[in-house]
């Protein structure tokens, strides 16, 4: 469904990403794990259209979509989680909901809130002073509101609770079951390559490795490219 | 006491019209980030096409208002489109120095075209005065005071309830964001600043039946009274605008009646100064307009 081929993109004069290959399929999970600064956000970034892409393939449902606008690309059935949520954070959570529905105009909060029974009782509550777990869980729904075919998440875990992690993570297949692929970007490398089928992983811009999570998992080499360490 | 009722009277009316003037001014600035200094020289844009509407159709500023509001409304969505959008993410002082110079051409193509003039719309009840007591309001201050009233809960209104309103505010809260829900920024900084606009012209036109304008003095004055106002009533907040200019009204009638004429400004800028201090964020506070994020 997502075809990415050789992508080179970046900031300004600045490369961050050498032709980076990555593919999702409908329903799948997808992770995307790699250190500090390796590029991960920036990936999500050019997927979406929040930065330009330099060169490469940029294919979703059989269209280019590299160097096509954010709001174009949100058209076509793609929602970004982005890095540190970005909820509206003075408005309720209702209305960030119905925010994240603006473009098809849908405002059936029943099956996010069903995904997130949380937020059901959280509604009218103003989006900034939720728990962190549950804004991360609104930025999904949020997200989730476009009704797309896939939907981009960077750093789920960042700042929660393992409990809490747990907790979203494992609304992820049902998410994926229903029509909605997932690719994930996680620092929690267990977690990610737990929850995924696929996983790249991401080295200084570059897919170092590829391939099954569960054989990923049980490679300790794994690990190291993780921290950030050379590997083998 | 009696000269004071009329000078309080005459503050309200007038703060009306100020808070109309400056309400678009404050939504500009809260939701895009841009100090609009052509704003008063958009004012006097609609004060001339409802006095050219009157001088030769004979038409009432208060009917002149729709088509003003839609001229306005199209030229400032062509101006954002065309020109502001394009230094959007640029420092203020360029955005500055661009509506500046848009204001000095605005106000320069008018005095070519219409010369330096005082003018006034002339209806019949311009002199006619609703006498309640001691105190004397002219009917068509109260109207047009009125007007600002329903313009701005109307306005509030659209800003809450509509989708429209809905993706306009989301833009001034976090613009990547917004985009991200899909909404397209750049058209919608171009309606912002088109209903600013058209809330100018408005403004232009109840000044011009109210009272007089020029093009030389007038759009420098409205944009200064827009800034202090805003500022004064916080910004982005479509009520704040309101209260500001009632302040504002207030304090330069009364102050007017133991100052002399051109000690307006300073009174201005001495109720500014004041409500700073004491409330930084101004009298409504600005809520929501906080994590602009580039995108
Ligand atoms: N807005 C930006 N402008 C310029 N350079 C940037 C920008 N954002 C990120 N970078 C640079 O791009 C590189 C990759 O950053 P990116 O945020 O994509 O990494 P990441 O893998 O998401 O890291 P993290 O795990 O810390 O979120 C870094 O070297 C970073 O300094
Ligand atoms: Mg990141």
């Amino acid at each position: 469904m997502l075809e990415i081929e050789k992508l080179n993109a970046g900031y300004g004069r600045v490369q961050v990403l050498w032709d980076v290959d990555l593919a999702v399929e409908a329903k799948q999970i997808v992770a995307l794990v790699g250190a500090n600064g390796a590029g991960k956000t920036t990936l999500l970034r050019a997927i979406s259209g929040m930065i330009a892409v330099r060169s490469g393939g940029v294919k979703f449902r059989d269209r280019d979509i590299a160097g096509a606008s954010i709001e174009s690309i949100v058209d076509l059935g793609i929602a970004h989680v982005p890095e540190g949520r970005r909820l509206f954070s003075g408005l309720t959570v209702r209305e960030n909901l119905v925010l994240g529905g603006w473009r098809r105009n849908n405002r059936d909060l029943s099956r996010v809130v069903a995904l997130f029974p949380v937020l059901g009782q959280r509604l009218n509550q103003v989006a900034s002073t939720l728990s962190g777990g549950e804004q991360q869980m609104c930025a999904i729904a949020r997200g989730l509101m476009s009704e797309p075919s896939l939907l981009l998440i960077d750093e789920l875990s960042l700042g929660l609770a393992p409990i809490m992690v747990d907790e979203i993570v494992g609304r992820l297949p049902e998410i994926a079951a229903s029509g909605t692929a997932v690719l994930l970007v996680e620092q929690d490398i267990d977690t990610a390559l737990t929850v995924s089928e696929t996983a790249y992983v991401l080295e200084t811009g570059r897919i170092t490795r590829s391939g099954s999570s569960r054989e990923l998992l049980a490679d300790a080499t794994i690990q190291a490219a993780y921290l950030g360490l050379e590997s083998q | 006491m009696s000269q004071l009722l009329q000078a309080a009277a005459y503050g309200v009316v007038q703060g009306g019209l100020l808070g109309l003037v400056a309400v678009g001014f404050s939504l500009v600035w809260g939701v895009m980030n841009v100090i609009n200094l052509s704003h008063g020289a958009l004012a006097v844009t609609g004060a001339y096409l409802a006095w050219l509407l009157n001088l030769h159709f004979g038409l009432d500023p208060f009917l002149a208002l729709p088509v003003v509001a839609i001229a306005l409304f199209l030229f400032g969505y062509a101006l954002q489109r065309g020109l502001i959008n394009l230094v959007i993410n640029a420092p203020i002082f360029l955005t500055l120095l661009l509506t500046f110079g848009l204001g000095l051409v605005i106000l320069n193509s008018l005095q070519l075209l219409f010369n330096a003039d005082d003018r006034t719309i002339e209806t019949s009840y311009a002199s006619q005065s609703l006498a309640l007591g001691t105190v004397n309001v002219p009917y068509g201050r109260l109207a047009a005071c009125g007007l600002a009233l329903a313009i701005t809960v109307g306005l509030a209104a659209v800003m809450t309830r509509t989708r429209l309103g809905h993706s306009i505010s989301a833009t001034g809260m976090d613009r990547g964001a917004a985009r991200l829900m899909g909404i397209r920024a750049r058209h919608v900084y171009a309606i912002t600043f088109g209903i600013s606009a058209a809330l100018a012209g408005v403004a232009g036109t109840m000044i011009a039946t109210v009272g007089s304008f020029n093009p030389t003095t007038t759009p420098g004055q409205l944009t200064l009274d827009a800034f202090v106002i805003s500022v004064l009533g916080g910004l982005g907040n479509m009520y704040g605008a309101l209260v500001g200019g009632l302040v504002l009204g207030i304090a330069e009638s009364v102050g007017g009646l133991v100052l002399t004429g051109t000690w307006v400004n300073a009174i201005a800028m001495a109720v500014l100064i004041l409500t700073l201090i004491v409330r930084p964020s101004g009298l409504i506070g600005k809520a929501q307009y906080s994590g602009r994020v580039e995108v």
